[in-house]
């Protein structure tokens, strides 16, 4: 296996609040080879925004704070660079796409200026109308009609599926080595969804980015991401690459996930939802944080009192964190079809 | 933007009809003004109707609306109802000096307040944020007319004892002035007493109001956009931040502006500054009708027109706002 670009070490992320200490990501550790997609799923304050937005201490800081870890990005450990250094780090070599576009685009400013301005930041010395220049053409790669008549709008100009784009754009402005796209797709309708997508493999193809997409859509993991991370209450339960989790899910959190998802070949009159809540970050239960919904667990001392650690499964790539993965031997995750159609 | 503002300036006519009405409605019928006339025991009956006819106070009120409005826009609001004095020229000598003093206050407590306010946000729970608030709270409690008397008291004393003379306590200016820079430094020294006292109370609001706009800004999403891109904090904060959180504060500003017009009357009161406030305290006391309405006149149209001012200001910043 080649080296990875991005290694990322026992990183704990801390939140401390008025009801007390939010432990946000506990000690998790992945790796990121160049030109994949890694996809993180979880349901919503699993920690898989936080453990990628506190790489670049994007996270707000108090109440934030990464209390613990290493991420090692060509040989440097980002959580200890300078601010300088880390400047240079955020929007050239690492980019960011964000969740919401009608929000994250700056109400005041022409698209144009934000574009630019990524460019300008990385290089001081670049002429204005050359930045322009590489401005309307990174619109026109992400797919924005009229780039020229484009570029000198305000972001209310723009349509919620155009903001994505333009976004898209300013992310790729510097071919950035990794691309994190944070729920790219969620703040947005299944039509513009589907667009978002293809600009978003054209991006990557642009820059041969490797790219971590961070999302709660199953669908979307299926369509674009080679390898997948699933994390639970701030610890990643498993890991493998795309096919393996989705044919033969060993942790009873993923398979709780994907039976979850309605299926369109079965009449089905409810959805199955996973039972109870995830627990509170605050005070967690001792042993494995999944045991009280656990359809696996069935009361067992083990999964009460003792925490499963993340471990291959015969030997493999395949990682999960269950005492008891073995157990689903022969389970298979119900996206096989589409896995198929889609990769 | 053309259109509309001539739209919005056609829009204002009506209105300004209507307050016209009511404002001579309202204080015609508050007071009486020829009620020490008709207490004096010396004048007659039949000397107080004849004064009372030729004065136009025996016709119904909108007959008397009508005099007013021809009086008003023919003659610059015509006269005092006794002594025949011109209220136009006092309107606006006084308004001059309102403007003086109540400007500098309002444009001094701006600037501080944004300062503060913004820094407040950047820092925020430092000591210097938890120091400012608690300062605003006090400046926002205080009652004008006690932190003008204290003022007064502080500055008495140091004459007192070392017999410097900081600032004035009262009126516009000394008797002889002299010119130029002098006559400027002998106007400073008059008006920096109610400017501080002002200014204490406008800061202790603009600075809270700046930190709450700018503290949510800083939040938002673009700011971490614009973060992420690699931008050096200074411009997050100038460029990203800064602008955005101003724009609230515009509209603030600009209402303000308008106000500014009525002068400060318990300030200027104190200080016996010859204001628009001072001016129409001595008019209600005086109990004479057409000083209080050209006054009352003018500050409307005033604050009509900020208004306006404000709605343009609120597009001219915020792009999102588009008028046509």
């Amino acid at each position: 296996m080649p080296e990875p670009l991005l290694s990322i070490r026992d990183l704990v992320v801390e939140f401390s609040t008025e009801d007390g200490i939010v432990q946000a990501v506990d000690g998790i550790s992945y790796d990121l080879y160049p030109g994949e997609t890694l996809g993180i799923v979880g349901e919503s304050g699993s920690g898989k925004s936080v453990s990628t937005m506190s790489l670049l201490g994007l996270i707000p800081q108090p109440p934030g704070k990464v209390v613990r870890g290493e991420a090692f990005y060509k040989g440097k450990d980002i959580l200890k660079v300078s601010k300088k250094e880390l400047r240079h780090i955020r929007g050239n070599e690492i980019a960011l796409i964000f969740q919401d576009p009608m929000t994250s685009l700056n109400p005041v400013l022409k698209i144009g200026a934000q574009i630019g301005e990524a460019i300008k930041t990385h290089h001081p010395d670049e002429k204005d109308d050359r930045i322009k220049e590489r401005g309307i053409q990174l619109l026109r790669i992400v797919g924005v009609p009229n780039p020229d008549r484009r570029y000198e709008q305000y972001p209310h100009e723009f349509s919620g599926g155009m903001r994505q784009r333009a976004m898209i754009a300013m992310s790729i402005a510097n071919s950035p080595s990794v691309l994190i796209a944070d729920e790219p797709t969620t703040a947005l309708d299944v039509t513009i969804q589907a667009q978002i997508l293809q600009v978003l493999k054209k991006a990557q193809d642009e820059t041969h980015a490797a790219t971590i997409l961070i999302t709660h859509d199953l669908g979307l993991i299926a369509e674009l991401a080679d390898r997948v991370i699933v994390m639970y209450a701030g610890k990643i339960v498993e890991l493998g690459d795309v096919h393996t989790i989705f044919e033969s899910p060993r942790h009873p959190y993923t398979v709780g996930l994907m039976d979850s998802l309605p299926k369109l070949n079965v009449e089905e009159d409810w959805l199955r939802p996973i039972p109870g809540q995830p627990p509170s970050l605050i005070s967690r239960p001792p042993g494995c944080p999944f045991h009280p919904r656990c359809f696996l667990s069935q009361g067992r001392v083990r999964c009460r009192e003792e925490e499963p650690p993340l471990r291959p499964i015969a030997g493999t790539a395949h990682l999960t964190a269950c005492h008891f993965a073995e157990e689903l031997e022969g389970h298979t995750g119900p996206l096989v079809e589409s896995v198929g159609a889609g990769v | 933007m053309l259109t509309y503002i001539i739209r919005r300036v056609l829009y204002s006519i009506p209105v300004l009809v209507a307050t016209s009405f009511l404002i001579f409605t309202f204080v015609s019928i508050s007071g009486d003004p020829l009620g020490r006339l008709r207490a004096n025991p010396n004048i007659s009956q039949q000397r107080f109707h004849a004064i009372e006819h030729s004065k136009n106070l025996d016709r119904p009120i909108v007959v008397r609306y009508g005099y007013w409005v021809h009086d008003a826009v023919t003659n610059q609001f015509g006269t005092t109802l006794f002594g025949q004095r011109k209220i136009w020229p006092d309107l606006q000598r006084v308004m001059g000096h309102t403007l003086q003093f109540v400007l500098t206050a309002i444009i001094l407590s701006v600037l501080i307040g944004v300062a503060i306010g913004v820094y407040s946000a950047l820092r925020q729970y430092s000591p210097f944020d938890y120091a400012t608030t608690t300062i605003s709270f006090v400046g926002f409690a205080t009652p004008v007319f006690w932190l003008a008397l204290m003022l007064q008291v502080v500055v008495v004393n140091i004459f007192l004892k070392w017999h410097v003379r900081v600032f004035y306590t009262s009126g516009l200016s000394s008797p002889f002035p002299g010119h130029g820079l002098h006559w400027l430094m002998d106007r400073v020294q008059h008006l920096a007493l109610p400017v501080i006292a002002l200014c204490i109370l406008g800061v202790a609001g603009y600075s809270r109001y700046m930190r709450a706009s700018m503290l949510e800004v800083l939040n938002s999403d673009y700011v971490r956009t614009a973060r992420a891109k690699g931008l050096i904090e200074r411009r997050v904060v100038m460029k990203h931040a800064f602008r955005n959180a101003l724009i609230p504060l515009i509209t603030l500003v600009a209402l303000d502006f308008g106000a500014i017009f009525a002068g400060a009357v318990v300030t200027e009161t104190i200080f016996t500054l010859d204001g628009m406030g001072f001016y129409f305290i001595n008019a209600l006391q005086a109990s004479d009708p057409y000083p209080v309405m050209a006054w009352l006149m003018v500050v409307a149209t005033m604050v009509i027109a900020f208004n306006l001012i404000a709605d343009i200001l609120y597009g001219v910043f915020d792009p999102r706002i588009r008028y046509d």
